[in-house]
């Protein structure tokens, strides 16, 4: 048996390496998700109308985003006594919880750089950043200490290490013919992997 | 320790991930740009990471760290989840009403070995039988990329109210003829000095007060206030629940009388309860700290639901054990039920020794119109009348909010014996 660490812990007992600290790991989400949507909307006035259009819908997501972390998971708290104030804030909350804001903000992002010229190390750093945003929420939802997400740590090391080969291979003359269309089959066929490990096992 | 069967799905970090390495990918093919595939890179290495082997069912046991609960006092959920195999466990509370998670609702265990044992901690904040809600069980994998859900319903916990501060009691001058602490009028085996006689053959020698022997040339002796018991008791008036939650008159009212009862008990007096409510409840006099537990199991007992509607003049009813002849009566009641108005007016002229402590610590809320404004004037004199026209019976009435020790408005009544009537 494992014993956890209750409230008030046993003289000698020692304190967790790394407390969960959710206050400081949305604070960090909210930073990097105006981190990203910054990163990707330079140079302002960004690509047009469609340009101005995924900043707003960018930022959106990211300030709801931070608020749906803020807010915190659902109180099973009966709402029949409450003041309408009350009530209305329950509501407000509600709503808040029930859009999917950090995928929103992750579509949002990667089109609005989509849609600046090639810029292979810009997005690089995008995506780094991203995936730093997504580990974030995530630590915020579940109030978990930074030191959960360790064992992800070695597959993130090497993914990001693909994404600078990729951001390199950008560099190099642009494929032609038959090469350029089996990137494409390839990119494809991981995308259709992608949706075959979403699936519930 | 029961089974439960988990619920098992993608976590809302491996939905996100999804997401980002679909968006990244789609674009990478649409654009033909490759650092778009590379930022998908990341997501689909751990994607592709994910295992299986989990289980489909977990052993659960919770309870609660102590049998009896007071208002407001720290306890602690002891939940041992067994079966969860190399997954970690989060534990989050989800409280009903008037029952608070302490610091750090959630609690988490280690993935590696047979079982883990955690302790939630929490609050009840009201008196009466309580819910303590519905635990949520979580377990996790490794890279916390699938979710097995688990609810289990907690159970119910009595909680007893917190008593209010009383050190002072209210004695009534004429007491029964049983062995108390409190000094009577009649002379006896006490130890409160009450004066001087002339000694007599039969007398104990060892009460011979030789100064005034000497002086008189007569011996005399010292005599003693004989020490009494007095019964109590007490009455809740618990049908009223207005005002804020955990203020109510009749969280007061509880509160009140747990502290007269442990005031009271604590001088070896006989006390007994009466709780009106959903229904008439009581507990007949009696001393010691069982009797102290027996009635706050009759509190606890008197906040569940249900029951037929009381009739108040059901207490001049109440059989002889339950409310002895020469009793104090300490009544806890905000006077808005007409019923046990008359009921207590009737216990006075009965020749009841009766004290009312007021709790009422609300008013009736409305808009600032003139209209409002005139009913709750008209309500605010129907109640003064009610409370002079007791007075005027010669119950003595004070009031009490709750915050205050009740040695305060008790005072008047404290300082000296409260005369009984007959």
């Amino acid at each position: 048996m494992t014993r956890t660490r209750s409230a008030r812990t046993a003289p000698g007992d020692r304190a967790p390496r790394q407390a969960a600290r959710p206050g400081r790991t949305a604070a960090a989400a909210g930073l990097l998700a105006a981190g990203c949507v910054t990163w990707a909307a330079v140079p302002v006035p960004g690509p047009g109308a469609a340009g101005d259009l995924l900043l707003a819908v960018a930022s959106a997501c990211a300030v709801f985003g931070t608020a749906r972390l803020a807010v915190g998971h659902e109180s099973d708290e009966s709402r029949t006594f409450l003041d309408p104030v009350a009530r209305a804030a329950r509501t407000v909350a509600d709503l808040i919880r029930a859009v999917p804001w950090a995928e929103g903000l992750v579509v949002a992002v990667l089109v609005l750089e989509a849609l600046h010229r090639s810029r292979p190390w810009h997005t690089g750093l995008l995506g780094a950043a991203l995936i730093a945003y997504l580990s974030a929420v995530h630590l915020a939802e579940s109030r978990a200490a930074p030191a959960v997400l360790r064992p992800q740590a070695p597959l993130i090391a090497a993914g990001l290490g693909l994404l600078a080969l990729a951001a390199g291979a950008a560099y190099l003359p642009a494929a032609t013919g038959s090469s350029a269309d089996l990137m494409a089959v390839l990119a494809a066929l991981a995308a259709v992997v992608v949706g075959a490990l979403a699936l519930p096992a | 320790m029961r089974r439960v069967r988990l619920a098992w799905a993608p976590s809302a970090h491996a939905q996100r991930l999804v997401t980002l390495a679909l968006a990244a990918l789609i674009i990478a093919v649409a654009t033909r740009r490759p650092e778009f595939a590379g930022v998908a890179a990341p997501a689909v290495l751990l994607l592709a990471a994910r295992r299986g082997g989990r289980p489909g069912q977990i052993g659960v046991g919770a309870r609660t760290s102590s049998a009896r609960l007071t208002e407001g006092q720290d306890a602690e959920l002891d939940v041992t989840v067994t079966g969860p195999g190399q997954h970690s466990v989060d534990l989050i509370m989800h409280p009903r009403h008037a029952v608070v998670p302490g610091a750090g609702g959630a609690r988490r265990g280690a993935a590696d070995g047979p079982g883990v044992d955690a302790s939630v901690p929490f609050r009840v904040t009201r008196s009466g039988r309580r819910n303590l809600g519905v635990l949520g069980i979580t377990l996790r994998d490794r890279l916390r990329l699938t979710e097995g859900q688990a609810r289990i319903e907690l159970p119910a916990v009595d909680c007893y109210p917190r008593p209010a501060a009383q050190r002072s009691r209210v004695v009534l001058s004429r007491l029964p003829s049983r062995l108390g602490e409190h000094p009577s009028r009649s002379a006896g085996e006490g130890l409160e000095f009450t004066g001087v006689r002339e000694f007599v053959p039969g007398d104990r020698q060892r009460r011979i007060n030789w100064a005034a022997t000497t002086r008189l040339g007569r011996l005399q002796l010292n005599t003693f206030a004989a020490e009494r018991t007095q019964n109590v008791v007490l009455i809740a008036d618990a049908s009223s629940e207005v005002g804020d939650p955990g203020s109510t008159p009749s969280d007061l009212a509880l509160r009140g009388c747990a502290a007269a009862a442990r005031a009271y008990l604590a001088v070896r007096d006989r006390v007994g309860l009466v709780v009106y409510q959903n229904g008439l409840r009581w507990v007949s006099p009696g001393a010691g700290t069982r009797q102290y537990y027996r009635i706050l199991d009759l509190m606890v007992a008197g906040r569940s639901p249900g029951g037929p509607l009381a009739r108040a003049d059901a207490l001049s009813r109440l059989p002889r054990a339950a409310l002895p002849p020469g009793s104090l009566i300490l009544v806890f009641t905000p006077l808005l039920d007409r019923r046990l108005v008359e009921t207590l007016r009737d216990l006075r002229e009965r020749g009841f020794s009766v004290l009312i402590v007021d709790v009422l610590n609300a008013e009736p809320t409305g808009s600032s119109d003139s209209l409002s404004g005139l009913a709750r004037r008209i309500w605010r004199m129907e109640q003064d009348a009610i409370r002079f026209s007791l007075r005027q019976l010669g119950i003595p009435l004070v009031r009490w909010d709750g915050e205050q020790t009740l040695d305060e408005p008790l005072a008047p009544y404290t300082r000296r014996v409260m005369v009984s009537h007959r």
